[in-house]
């Protein structure tokens, strides 16, 4: 489903992502930790497209060249990043901004839009499975939100749009340990067969409740270590100096 | 311009049924302007929008004397989906009055002059128009009244003119406890004229004015609107300015809070594309205790354009428990777009409540990227940003029949 190959980016001339190779087929969970300064946000927001980058190598994405699709392409296609920071949008209510953005992605991929009363009765339920408070949907996106409602509503946002891949970028952090399970419960109900999932971490917490397949250690815009889940737990005993 | 300003000024005398005291007001106003002229950023109040620079670059011959043309109304151009009373002016002149959803004895509109209340000496363009405005229409709403539907003034002009200086005025008096909501739609079909506007309103205690301008047609005009506002006691006057559609326009408001609980809002928008020059200059005089102020000012600057706020807020020595706020903000989307901010604040209280801010930058990219990486492309995603930051000014209108309307004129959705 993706496949990345090479990849180097750069930003202002000084180099991030150094050779970075890593494949993930349908289904799979992989989870990249690694320490500050790593590179881990840079492939996050390379891989949906945020510009200000200065990029080579191959990045292929369900079978085409991920650098030729816009952002918004990128997400019409399944791709999907929740976060580390979400924005603050002032004078954009939340769930007219789902419902504009769930649209869009139906419209792209050929699918009926769905109308006020469908999204409405999908919107609640979703919410209510990850216990997402209903009043904050009509508020102003993520503008007076608290840390941990923003990564939820990011994870609400995900189940709504279901990506085929989806790149949770430091969801983690700022979470208290009921909120972690909750947004753990968000991701492992969009397991399927065919849906991906990247996770990016500084620790192992998480991925006690997200079992990942595969875990590499990325440092220095590299990635240095592969392994399977039992890889983080070494690396939350040893820490990252071991691997440098 | 003295000349015609003289002969354009005889014509209109003779042209008019004006009393002696009248044309002798008139005169004196006449000469008051031609010994100061429009005003230049010569003058401090002008300094960043320059009106006598903008007339003598977009008009030439200029002229004054506004002749009594044939109109046709047409219909068509009554704002649907709100009922509503009607003043028309076309090209300057009213064509029609229509108050039909009050009861007849509850307001008077008098024509008669009046030599108090006059603003003669406010600015050279308010003694412009005072001697050159044709009629001098006064509506008074009577005690203990409120107006069933808002009151729309039209202000068309048609493509009959050219290079013509037009001077309206309108008088408010608003008995206590009484309550009018105006909305200023102009309509332009004309190009390169000097529209010029004054009302002055005075309202009793507890009476509510709400005072709503659109200027949202795409025109070549420039044009000037003064407001002078006196409240007593308890009363309130709220303004909405939706700044967009004329390459110069200047929006002045005076509005001395004589009252103890008195009030004033100016809230206002300026959403600016191709070559736009637009300012608001308020003065907000606090003159009594527990006297509140808020205004709020958003800038959208496209290519070339320029906007501009200055906003004074006034605070005298008896004004105690003062309450003065103003905020302004702008989005640039283009590197040669200019806002301007000039707060000032006097304040000779010291127990007071005041505050302003200011602030300006380009549309932030990383929301762009935020609203794009779910799954909408660049004009969406910045539609939606200038969408929500405008849309806080227009949450601001108390009237939610008028804020719909407001809404749907300018294309926002919630």
């Amino acid at each position: 489903m993706l496949k990345i190959n090479n990849l180097n980016a750069k930003i202002e001339n000084k180099s991030i992502l150094n050779k970075f190779s890593l494949n993930i087929n349908p289904g799979e969970v992989h989870a990249i930790m690694g320490p500050n300064g790593s590179g881990k946000s840079t492939l996050s927001n390379i891989l949906s497209g945020k510009k200000g980058y200065e990029v080579t190598g191959d990045v292929v994405f369900d079978g085409s060249d991920l650098f030729k699709l816009e952002t918004e392409e990128r997400a019409h296609r399944g791709i999907f990043l929740a976060f580390q920071y979400p924005l603050e949008i002032p004078g954009v209510n939340t769930n007219i901004f789902l419902k504009t953005s769930l649209n869009a992605v139906r419209k792209a991929r050929g699918e009926k839009e769905l109308d006020a009363i469908e999204f409405l009765k999908l919107v609640k339920e979703k919410a209510k499975e990850l216990k997402f408070d209903e009043e904050k949907l009509n508020r102003q996106l993520n503008v007076g939100f608290s840390g941990g409602e923003k990564k939820k509503n990011e994870i609400l946002q995900m189940t709504i749009l279901n990506p085929k891949l989806s790149i949770l970028d430091e969801t983690d952090s700022g979470l208290d340990i009921d909120a972690l399970r909750i947004v753990a419960d968000g991701v492992n109900s969009l397991r399927k067969e065919n849906n991906s999932f990247l996770i990016i971490t500084h620790y192992q917490r998480l991925l006690n409740y997200i079992k990942p397949d595969f875990v590499h250690v990325l440092m220095n815009g590299k990635i240095v270590k592969s392994g399977g889940a039992e890889l983080a737990i070494e690396l939350e005993k040893k820490g990252y100096e071991s691997f440098s | 311009m003295e000349k015609q300003l003289k002969t354009d000024f005889k014509k209109t005398i003779d042209s008019s049924d004006y009393s002696q005291k009248e044309i002798i007001v008139k005169e004196k106003c006449l000469n008051e302007f031609i010994r100061s002229g429009f005003p230049s950023k010569k003058n401090e109040d002008w300094k960043f929008l320059d009106i006598n620079q903008a007339i003598k670059s977009k008009i030439d011959n200029l002229n004054y004397f506004n002749e009594n043309l044939p109109n046709e109304l047409d219909p068509k151009i009554y704002i649907d989906g709100l009922e509503h009373n009607k003043i028309i002016f076309i090209n300057g002149r009213i064509e029609k009055i229509d108050f039909k959803y009050e009861e007849s004895d509850k307001f008077e509109i008098k024509d008669q002059f009046d030599n108090r209340g006059l603003l003669n000496n406010v600015n050279s363009l308010v003694d412009l128009n005072l001697a050159l405005a044709t009629k001098y229409y006064k509506i008074l709403v009577k005690e203990h009244y409120s107006f069933k539907k808002p009151l729309i003034i039209y202000n068309i002009t048609t493509n009959k003119i050219s290079s013509k200086n037009i001077n309206i005025r309108l008088d408010f008096d608003l008995k206590s406890n009484s309550c009018l909501k105006i909305i200023d739609y102009s309509i332009d079909k004309s190009e390169k004229n000097f529209v010029n506007i004054v009302y002055n309103f005075s309202l009793e205690k507890d009476a509510i004015i709400k005072n709503y301008k659109l200027d949202t047609a795409e025109n070549d005009n420039i044009k000037y609107s003064y407001n002078n506002f006196n409240l007593d006691t308890n009363s309130v006057a709220e303004n909405f300015i939706l700044s967009l559609g004329s390459s110069f326009i200047k929006n002045e408001i005076n509005c001395n809070l004589n009252g103890k609980y008195s009030s004033a809002f100016v809230n206002g928008i300026f959403n600016l594309d191709n070559n736009k020059s637009h300012e608001i200059k308020t003065s907000i005089n606090h003159l009594n205790e527990n006297t509140k102020s808020y205004q709020l000012i958003k800038s959208v600057l496209g290519q070339n354009t320029k906007s501009a706020f200055q906003g004074k807020i006034f605070v005298k020595s008896n004004a105690q428990k003062t309450d003065g706020y103003q905020l302004s903000k702008a989005i640039l989307l283009s590197d040669n777009a200019e806002f301007n901010a000039k707060p000032e604040l006097e304040i000779y209280a010291d127990d007071v409540k005041c505050s302003h801010g200011s602030a300006s930058g380009s549309l932030n990219q990383d929301s762009i990227f935020y609203i794009m990486s779910r799954g909408l492309n660049y004009n969406e995603a910045k539609e939606l940003l200038i969408n929500g930051f405008l849309l806080d000014v227009v949450e601001k209108i108390t009237d939610n029949e008028i804020k719909n309307l407001i809404k749907n004129i300018m294309g926002l959705k919630e």
